[in-house]
């Protein structure tokens, strides 16, 4: 073997082959991702959420799960709060609104633990009742606003939620 | 394969760490052969006229080649190395690529997420009530009601699977999941309760608890085999430690105690761990054991691989050591993860159960299974060849996972028994709450058991079983109206002066105007129980039926009916449905409608049974060849205020109805 005069080549071979081994494996983890989204309801909002966790990177499918029931949690205390402000500027609402603070509650306290018990443990059937309760709760706060005759004021946060919950339901779906 | 902008920048950032690398190592590798020859650098004329020992390529080559080889490897484990730690990678642009439209990416069988109108209705819950008047918050009064009279559940808190049931030493076992900590599942353990008769019970202390490490993270579902010198052994499924799910053998403590109030666990635990193949997470629930003609006991386990549903073989001659069968018991694609596998012998002519263990020419078996992916309980009826350990389905159509199921309402992860005492096979199922997890927790309970059922061939049709509540529930009857040949007509409805309608037992036998059907042109527009308009879409047989938990003026109600379709060829399609979508005020509580095509024979009148228990109804088609459970939460009709109504939505005929209702006692539950 003609080391001096191959060096160079044998280099430049070896950068292809890293180059080539690099490129594969930063698309693999990102494809991962993508094809799991297009499974969900809401591909963009599935994509946004997951990639906003570092955790997504290295994440197999009871990851990424756990990362968008995660995101449930957050916009679940999110609504929470935001209910508690509207709950001063409209005072009218009180009632439905004491039944939405309930309900979301137990969306974060119950339904939220209950899914990741349920992810971690492999019998995810449980989790999938779980963050679809979560669904039920945000549309029945919705909903009761009319039942008293009133318009809500929080349409848009009651929907956001539900659609966040349906592509946590979606993942954890493909884990059954 | 497309390389957008972005993923260009990640692998030119990531790619300049690896070619330093590269740089410094072939440094290295060139330095090295200075390192060798120390002198060969300086190139001193040495006095013979040799040349300088880095020159000769006969000795440096192989250990360059193998230095080479040694680096090259270690560049690529760095890089790999890299790859796994690197830091978070910007990602803002990442919308480069559009989706196109939703596709699954694995090929599996497709359950849709929601039915009917799209927007705002998951499949928990439900077909909005238009027009729902204020009902809310659900006061104690209308969750008190909830709790049934003569359905199994425990005081407080959730239960789940039916487990280990069986008859020993005059007493009924029912072991069940059990989470005592809250109405929600959870770390589960083997609640316990005993019955003489099936239907009043005493409830006794935890049989299993999580204590150890290989069920640690819940002691899930498993089976009862009573061995023929009375030995009573139990296999069951351990989430451990780390959440691997093995099979465990107990027994009980002290076996001349009738109640088994305390059990033991096999210190060899686990005797079954997934085997190769098997994902660590889908390994769970075995069946009770039946004997193999070389006098062994043979066990199987639900599992999955891919999307497959399978049924995995275990023969065992102490409940301690297991060998793996090659094959399977059976397999179905597309089904998903089975649950729940049971497995047991049907008699072809007689009306008794057999022993799990019973085979011959006069036995069919019937294997079940409960399907992960949607949460029904499927069954089908075939031929086991005990020599090989397999099971093939009389009708492929009809296979496990895609064809009939136990009950078409809430029914899951049930589980038989031989009941040697009475010569039957007696059928237990876990019926879940379709309430919000909110009105779980401040009722402080969550799910039911069903009534247990009788399960037999039917004899008439030999494709199909039956099912029946065991015979001891008619001892709850009391109060027995009867009404005989009222003559329903089109469109209309009837009042049933029933007090108590919370707690009933219907039995009735419906005619439909002959003349009727004869004079009418069928059609060939299908009927679907869960696609159609439920009991206010009226077509010209049908629906006709009851109306149990009623309220005057019906704000409330919850139709349970038959709609007959007469197709263009002229034969009738006789469908049993429950409807659900009015049966409640409340909006966040399930509003689907159950139902199936029921099998009428020539010669035979329409009959169904209807158990109302509070917020459950079970209902019974012919003699039980379709069942369907519901779970019902009005706000209204609770307390005196429930009523019964006989109906004929039809639009052309009348119906004929002969009917018996009994009041029932409640049972010690």
């Amino acid at each position: 073997m003609a080391m001096k005069m191959s060096s160079p080549l044998t280099i430049v071979f070896l950068v292809f082959i890293l180059q080539q081994i690099l490129f594969f494996s930063a698309m693999a983890d990102e494809k991962f991702i993508k094809s799991i989204c297009k499974s969900t309801p809401s591909y963009d909002l599935c994509l946004k959420t997951v990639l906003a966790d570092p955790k997504s990177k290295d994440a197999d499918l009871t990851g990424l799960a756990l990362i968008v029931v995660d995101a449930v949690k957050v916009k679940g205390i999110n609504t929470i709060n935001y209910i508690k402000g509207l709950e001063n500027s409209r005072p009218d609402l009180k009632t439905v609104l004491d039944y939405c603070t309930d309900v979301y509650n137990t969306s974060m306290t119950v339904d939220v633990p209950l899914a990741v018990t349920a992810l971690s443990q492999g019998n995810p059937k449980f989790g999938e009742d779980g963050i679809a309760d979560v669904t039920v709760e945000s549309q029945a706060c919705e909903s009761t606003f009319g039942q008293y005759g009133q318009a809500s004021p929080m349409t848009n946060v009651n929907q956001d939620m539900e659609d966040l919950a349906n592509v946590a339901r979606a993942m954890i779906r493909m884990l059954l | 394969m497309h390389m957008n902008l972005l993923d260009m920048n990640t692998f030119f950032f990531r790619s300049t760490f690896p070619l330093i690398l590269l740089t410094l190592f072939h440094n290295i590798m060139t330095s090295s052969s200075d390192l060798e020859n120390p002198l060969a650098a300086s190139y001193a004329p040495l006095p013979d006229g040799e040349l300088p020992a880095g020159n000769n390529p006969t000795i440096r080559r192989p250990r360059k080649a193998a230095l080479f080889l040694v680096v090259s490897a270690f560049l690529v484990l760095a890089l790999v190395a890299l790859i796994a730690g690197n830091g978070p990678v910007l990602r803002k642009e990442l919308n480069t690529e559009v989706a196109p439209p939703s596709t699954t990416s694995t090929p599996e069988k497709v359950t849709p997420l929601s039915r009917g109108v799209e927007k705002g209705v998951s499949e928990k819950s439900f077909r909005p009530l238009l027009g729902a008047d204020n009902s809310y918050p659900w006061s104690s009064n209308m969750l008190d009601w909830q709790r049934t009279a003569f359905h199994f559940q425990p005081k407080k808190n959730w239960m789940n699977d039916p487990n280990g049931p069986v008859f020993y030493k005059g007493w009924y076992h029912l072991f069940y999941q059990y989470h005592p900590d809250a109405p929600v599942w959870g770390k589960i353990v083997w609640g316990h309760a005993v019955s003489k008769d099936l239907i009043n019970w005493r409830h006794l202390p935890i049989a299993m608890e999580t204590d150890q490490w290989y069920d640690e993270q819940g002691v899930w579902t498993g089976s009862a085999t009573i061995l023929p010198d009375g030995q009573l052994v139990v296999l069951y499924t351990g989430s451990t430690n780390e959440s691997v799910q093995v099979q465990n053998l107990a027994y009980p403590a002290d076996p001349s105690d009738p109640l088994l109030i305390k059990w033991v666990k096999y210190p060899g635990n686990p005797v079954l761990v997934p085997p190769p193949g098997i994902d660590t997470k889908d390994f769970r629930d075995p069946t009770t054991a039946w004997k193999t003609p070389e006098g062994k006991w043979r066990i199987t386990i639900g599992s999955k691989i891919n999307k497959t549903g399978i049924s995995l073989v275990y023969d065992t001659e102490d409940f301690k050591t297991f060998e793996l069968l090659d094959g399977l018991l059976h397999a179905v694609p597309g089904t998903g993860m089975w649950e729940c596998v049971d497995f047991y012998p049907v008699s072809k002519q007689n009306e008794n159960g057999l022993d799990t263990s019973v085979d011959g020419p006069g036995v069919k078996h019937v294997v079940k299974a409960s399907m992960d992916d949607d949460r029904n309980d499927y069954y089908a009826i075939g031929t086991y060849d005990a020599h090989k350990g397999k099971w093939t389905p009389d009708n492929p159509t009809l296979d496990v996972g895609i064809g009939l199921r136990y009950d078409y309402g809430i029914y899951y992860a049930s589980k038989t028994f031989y009941d040697q005492s009475k010569q039957r096979r007696v059928l237990w199922s876990w019926i879940k709450e379709t309430d919000t997890e909110a009105s779980d927790i401040n009722k402080g309970w969550a799910s039911l058991m069903g009534v247990p059922r009788t399960i037999v061939l039917d004899k008439k049709t030999q494709s199909n079983i039956i099912q029946w509540p065991v015979e001891e529930i008619n001892r709850l009857r009391t109060n027995m109206t009867v009404f005989k040949n009222i003559v329903v007509e089109a469109g209309s409805i009837v009042p049933l002066s029933i007090p108590a309608a919370s707690q009933l037992d219907i039995v009735a036998e419906f005619e439909i105007d002959e003349k009727t059907v004869n004079r009418l042109n069928g059609d060939d527009v299908g009927y679907d129980c869960v696609k159609n308009g439920g009991a206010a879409e009226r077509g010209a047989l049908g629906p006709f039926g009851f109306s149990v938990l009623a309220t005057e003026g019906l704000k409330e109600h919850t139709p349970v009916y038959f709609y007959v379709a007469k197709g263009v060829d002229g034969n009738l399609q006789t469908f049993f449905c429950a409807d659900q979508a009015r049966s409640s005020t409340a909006n966040d509580v399930d509003k689907s409608i159950y139902g199936s095509i029921v099998p009428v024979l020539k010669g035979e009148k329409l009959s169904m049974r209807i158990l109302v228990d509070h917020s459950i109804v079970e209902s019974f088609a012919q003699e039980g060849r379709t069942c369907i459970t519901s779970r019902v939460y009005p706000t209204k009709t609770i307390n005196n205020n429930a009523r019964l109504f006989l109906f004929n939505n039809a639009t052309a005929t009348k119906v004929t109805a002969s009917i018996n209702v009994w009041q029932m006692n409640s049972a010690h539950i």
